[in-house]
């Protein structure tokens, strides 16, 4: 909502503050000021110029040559506007003066004739977008006399944030309610204006009078209708005073009649419409919903197909215009217009809303309709819109004023416990206290048994309908910043942390500690990387929902790549998406993701690098999964997900029930774009499900009281047979003394047979009760050797068997 | 009895004069020559005063005796202390120098996301005043985004979040306050929590915008909660994540869910660099306000009895201005020499 300075304190006389101590009070009061704009900063050197004699330039058809009062004698301008004329007065820019945006007028030659100066636009002074010519001022002024203070524009524009709750503020005169309360608001009487002495008459569902035949066809719509007449005006342009606050508000002046109802619905905040009477047919005004496959031209030269229901003002015949949204072409009023239709209504702000959201348009009418219009302003409105078209475009009014209103209004009541007030703001407020808050907006209150009974004046009456709702109006008018803030007491809640997040600040520590820097990447993703469908994406890269987080991890170390970056090292967090075909929601689970590329460590003098590989991938996995799930999870060879890592060099990791639980690999050369220069790239996909409840404590064992003994054996062992075969036989076969198997060797070459390699186990034996003897150790690897043998035709690696340590 | 005093002075002199002795040595074979002098059995000077013994009435020589005992332990390992000296000294010598002044093995230092940074921050502040954090689905239903906070979907606050809906039923919610429904859905009060995660809305990126954001959305509901309680709670807060001198300001806003509604602005002191103090602009950091009534009646509890606030807070506009970072997408770009400057 734009405000005019000057206009609010025109309102409210007593309002006798600059714009930015205004626009404190108002942040405080629930409506902070976005910008100050100070209408008069720029054009100080602007003046009034006359313009005395036009002639069409001789070497440009699109040009004029003006001869220009400027106060200081008469000089030449070049002039492009279209609508230059001889006689009017414009603000004219001398040589030396400085327009906003800090440029110098200097004396040019354009097309061969000297200029000197420059007649303005309303965009060229900063005052709005209008530039379609230049500002012609209506009337007659002393050129050479400063523009700005003479047309009344030292003044500030404020631009005020408006809550949707407020409706009531989206106009001066509630502006002002909010700063000097109902008793501090004045309308000003306007240049010319007088009261009109015209009689209301009302009817239900259809009213006659002033010629007209008003009628209500859908009262759950349209609540009330008000119409006026004025007939024999003069359409022109509007007089000074009134255009220049419509500017200074923020609008475009267009005619004297369309610019009253302008005026008051900035002024009041009621929005009103002027047909042209002579294109009313009947003249009656009907407002129903639309028929199928009707169609209306709106004032923007649109046409617009309207859906069933959709409500219209028509006359018996045709729409004229759109309720509420906006008026049509057909019935607009032009310069031939002579008689007008005032209209003054309330429309039902859900049905504004919906019909303005299924044409894809918003107006000044239907904002101010959606979001609650005074249903006690009307008659108040239409009755000062009659007033400003008869002073400003002459002609007489109907004497009668029709009211079809179907529903008369009633102030809601609401029912306020002074105690309840204190419950809830934790400083006790008496009725006295209440009263005196309330009234000065408009409210009434009346002592009733242990309440108030509060009557909510119309301009509240679409946000103030409960109890609570007044006990915030009591806490804004108060003041919030009055309310001590002393910290009390309190209970622990009874929602326990959650166990996911815990876990999430686990493997932070955990990768963080390990050099891995946190990325964030989003949930969105391109068509083949998702399976759920964003119905209204802003872009086909964010058209669905990511099936994994390592895509977007990907994109992350494409990125650096092309900026350079060898050593990278990532992970995320986040929430991915499926559908299970039910047709509810995403099926939506947690994942940590993790990619690295680049070298183990940071280049030291003292050694060479060593990149990445697949077995720092296996340990970090091995180590994040055991640290999100519980029990005996591994790590293994295998398929996760094939569009990701290179075949036979993947891993899946699973939980101790043996679910598969996320992945790691090498990523396919095709899954990165990576520069020539890059190593290979790692990645790691794991679930998180809730995170871990109840994980158990550890369970102490008391220290090895006895020596352990240790042994090497050194196995041929064919290319056929998978490593791990051979441990876990090694591991369940060793008897109950063997503690612990190991791989601290593997060997190719030399004595070691083609197709073989050889592996070297280190076992490590220990007994609870006793010290193992060496012959007793022998043994047992003996044992081991023997059906190593019988089950895999393994055989140790000549001379390395049962060595000692 | 004097007799055996002046030999135990004599006894003590000579520690004296050996000590000074060995620390005067500079090779093991003036050590030795140092040990025969001292404590050479027969030409030894401790031992030649130890032969004085049978001259003394014999209750004077167990205290001498002791004496003279004590001064040979004493000297003895001074001398094994000096002679280790010197062996050490042979070691270090036959090892090349070190320079120590090369570089060390440096290792690769992780960080947080400067996001997760404030929001931990923000999560251990109000942990030590009772909160617990809470987590919900980031694709909800209309009913948890909007309807059971009091938001009717034809209402024109409904606009100021645009949506993303999804194929087959549901949204991505648009702020994290869906979280307060399940919650309070399922545990009882008194509920004090956070709720941190992903929010979505239609934006394009810009430098201020995203399609996707961070929430912390906070929520205490129990009997007798005040906006008092309210305005405390979150001051305390704002003081001890801004620095002391915050200075905290509560104004009339508007959020559906929330009646009194606030919007919580700081204004933080600023220490230059010469020292001088001096208060930034007002920043607005959070939306909040006491739970409307309508959103306890909607999860079953009785607003007579109990009463509540909330609030949503933006971590990534507060990384922001925390760190002075000017581009949300920064934020989301994953540029290892940004991610790596908040190790």
């Amino acid at each position: 909502m734009n405000v005019s300075r000057r206009w609010l304190q025109a309102v409210a006389p007593g309002l006798d503050l600059g714009a930015g101590e205004i626009a404190a009070r108002l942040a405080m009061r629930g409506a902070p000021v976005e910008r100050i704009t100070d209408l008069a900063a720029g054009i100080a050197g602007v003046v009034i110029g006359r313009v005395q004699r036009v002639r069409r330039h001789p070497n440009a058809d699109r040009l004029s040559v003006c001869e220009v009062d400027g106060g200081n004698g008469t000089v030449q301008v070049v002039c492009g506007a279209p609508n230059v004329r001889a006689g009017a007065c414009y603000p004219f820019v001398p040589v030396g003066a400085v327009l906003p945006g800090d440029v110098r007028i200097k004396r040019v030659r354009i097309r061969g004739q000297e200029s000197r100066g420059m007649l303005c636009s309303a965009r060229e002074l900063g005052l709005g977008t209008d530039h379609r010519g230049i500002l012609e001022l209506a009337g007659q002024f002393d050129p050479g006399s400063p523009f700005a203070p003479t047309v009344g524009l030292d003044d500030h524009r404020l631009d005020v944030e408006v809550s949707p709750n407020r409706g009531d503020l989206l106009s001066h005169v509630g502006v002002a309610r909010e700063l000097v309360g109902e008793g501090g608001i004045r309308l000003a009487e306007l240049p010319g204006a007088v009261e009109h002495e015209l009689t209301v008459r009302t009817g239900s569902p259809a009213v006659d009078g002033a010629g007209v035949r008003v009628r209500i066809d859908d009262p759950r719509q349209c609540r009330r209708y008000m119409a006026a007449v004025v007939r024999g005006v003069r359409v022109g342009p509007s007089p000074e005073w009134l255009a220049s606050r419509l500017r200074a508000a923020g609008a475009h002046p267009i005619n004297n009649v369309v610019d009253a109802t302008n005026y008051v619905l900035l002024e009041l905040g009621q929005p009103l419409h002027a047909f042209d009477l002579a294109r009313v047919a009947g003249p009656g005004i009907v407002v129903r919903g639309a028929r199928q496959g009707e169609t209306v031209r709106t004032l923007d030269g649109e046409r617009r197909e309207l859906d069933e229901g959709m409500l219209l003002i028509c006359d018996p015949g045709e729409a004229l215009a759109i309720a509420g949204v906006m008026g049509g072409s057909e019935s607009e009023i032009g310069e031939g217009t002579t008689d007008v239709l005032l209209e003054c209504a309330l429309f039902n702000p859900k049905g504004v809303r919906a019909v303005r959201r299924a044409l894809g348009m918003s107006t000044d009418a239907s904002y101010r309709f959606e979001r609650g219009v005074d249903p006690a302003g009307l008659e108040l409105a239409i009755r000062r819109t009659v007033s400003i078209i008869v002073a400003t475009a002459g002609g007489e009014p109907a004497p009668t004023l029709l009211d079809a209103c179907p529903r008369p209004w009633r102030a809601p009541v609401v029912a306020l416990r002074p105690d309840r007030v204190g419950q809830l703001l934790g400083v006790r407020f008496e009725a006295g206290d209440i009263v005196n808050l309330l009234e000065p907006l408009g409210y009434r209150c009346r002592p009733a048994a242990g309440a108030l009974e509060v009557t909510v004046p119309g301009h509240r009456s679409y946000d103030t309908l409960r109890e609570v709702d007044l006990v915030e109006e009591i806490a804004r008018v108060h003041g919030y910043d009055r309310f001590p803030d002393s910290l009390g007491a309190f209970r622990p809640g009874t929602v326990p942390d959650d166990p996911l997040l815990r876990l999430q600040d686990r493997l932070r520590t955990t990768l963080v500690g390990r050099g891995f820097l946190e990325a964030h990447t989003t949930a969105f993703a391109p068509a083949e990387e998702g399976e759920v469908e964003v119905l209204n994406p802003v872009s086909a890269e964010e058209s669905r929902l990511r099936r994994t987080v390592l895509f977007g991890l990907l994109h992350a170390v494409e990125h650096n790549f092309a900026r350079g970056a060898r050593d990278i090292r990532l992970f995320d967090m986040g929430a991915v998406f499926g559908t299970d075909g039910s047709g509810g929601l995403p099926r939506e689970t947690n994942r940590l993701a993790v990619a690295m590329t680049g070298r183990r460590r940071p280049h030291h003098w003292s050694a060479g690098d060593r990149p990445w590989d697949e077995w720092e991938l296996r340990g970090l996995a091995e180590e994040l999964v055991a640290a999100v799930l519980p029990g005996e999870c591994s790590v293994e060879p295998g398929a996760f997900d094939s569009t990701f890592f290179e075949a036979g060099c993947e891993f899946v990791l699973r939980a101790a029930d043996g679910s598969v639980v996320g992945g790691a690999g090498k990523v396919r050369a095709d899954r990165v774009d990576a520069p020539v220069w890059a190593g290979p790239v790692w990645g790691l996909e794991l679930e998180l499900g809730d995170g871990v409840r109840g994980r158990p404590d550890p369970v102490f064992r008391p220290l090895p009281a006895f020596p352990a003994v240790e042994r090497d054996l050194a196995l041929l062992i064919p290319d056929s047979l998978p490593a791990r075969q051979v441990l876990e036989f090694l591991e369940k076969g060793g008897g109950r003394d063997l503690v612990g198997v190991s791989v601290f060797d593997l060997f190719r070459g030399g004595d070691v047979p083609d197709g073989y390699r050889s592996i070297g186990f280190r076992l490590r034996f220990q007994s609870g009760r006793r010290t193992l003897t060496d012959n007793a150790v022998d043994r047992a690897v003996r044992r081991l050797v023997r059906r190593l043998k019988e089950e895999f035709g393994v055989e140790p690696r000549a001379g390395a068997a049962g060595s000692g340590r | 009895m004097s007799e055996a005093g002046s030999l135990i002075d004599e006894l003590r002199a000579l520690e004296r004069e050996a000590q000074d002795a060995i620390a005067g040595t500079s090779d093991p074979a003036a050590l030795e020559q140092v040990r025969v002098a001292f404590l050479g059995r027969r030409e030894g000077r401790v031992s030649r005063i130890l032969r004085q013994l049978g001259g003394l009435a014999p209750e004077a020589r167990p205290a001498v005796g002791a004496e003279a005992n004590r001064v040979k332990q004493v000297l003895r390992g001074a001398l094994d202390e000096r002679e280790r000296g010197f062996a050490r000294e042979r070691a270090d010598a036959r090892t090349p120098a070190r320079d120590l002044t090369l570089p060390g093995r440096d290792r690769w230092r992780g960080a947080r996301h400067p996001v997760t940074l404030v929001v931990d921050e923000i999560c251990d502040i109000f942990a030590r005043l009772g909160f617990t954090r809470a987590r919900g689905p980031e694709a909800e239903t209309e009913w948890y985004n909007f309807v059971a906070l009091n938001t009717p979907l034809d209402h024109p606050a409904a606009d100021e979040q645009d949506t993303l809906y999804l194929k087959g039923g549901g949204l991505l919610r648009s702020h994290t306050s869906p979280v307060q429904i399940r919650i309070l859905e399922e545990y009882p009060p008194p509920v004090r929590i956070l709720a941190p995660g992903p929010a979505y809305r239609r934006d394009t990126w810009d430098a201020t915008h995203a399609p996707a954001f961070f929430q912390i959305e906070g929520l205490a509901v129990d009997e007798g909660i005040t906006f008092v309680d309210f305005k405390a709670t979150l001051s305390e807060f704002a003081r001890r994540f801004w620095g002391p001198g915050t200075r905290v300001r509560f104004r009339p806003g508007y959020f559906p869910f929330t009646e009194p509604s606030a919007e919580v602005d700081v204004k933080r002191r600023v220490v230059g660099a010469d020292g001088s103090v001096e208060e930034t602009a007002w920043l607005e950091i959070m939306g909040a306000g006491m739970v409307d009534p309508a959103v306890l009646e909607n999860v079953g509890i009785d607003p007579e009895r109990y009463s509540g606030w909330a609030f949503g807070m933006g971590p990534a506009r507060i990384a922001m201005i925390k760190y002075g970072i000017t581009d949300i997408r920064m934020l989301y770009e994953n540029d290892i020499r940004f991610l790596a400057q908040f190790a």
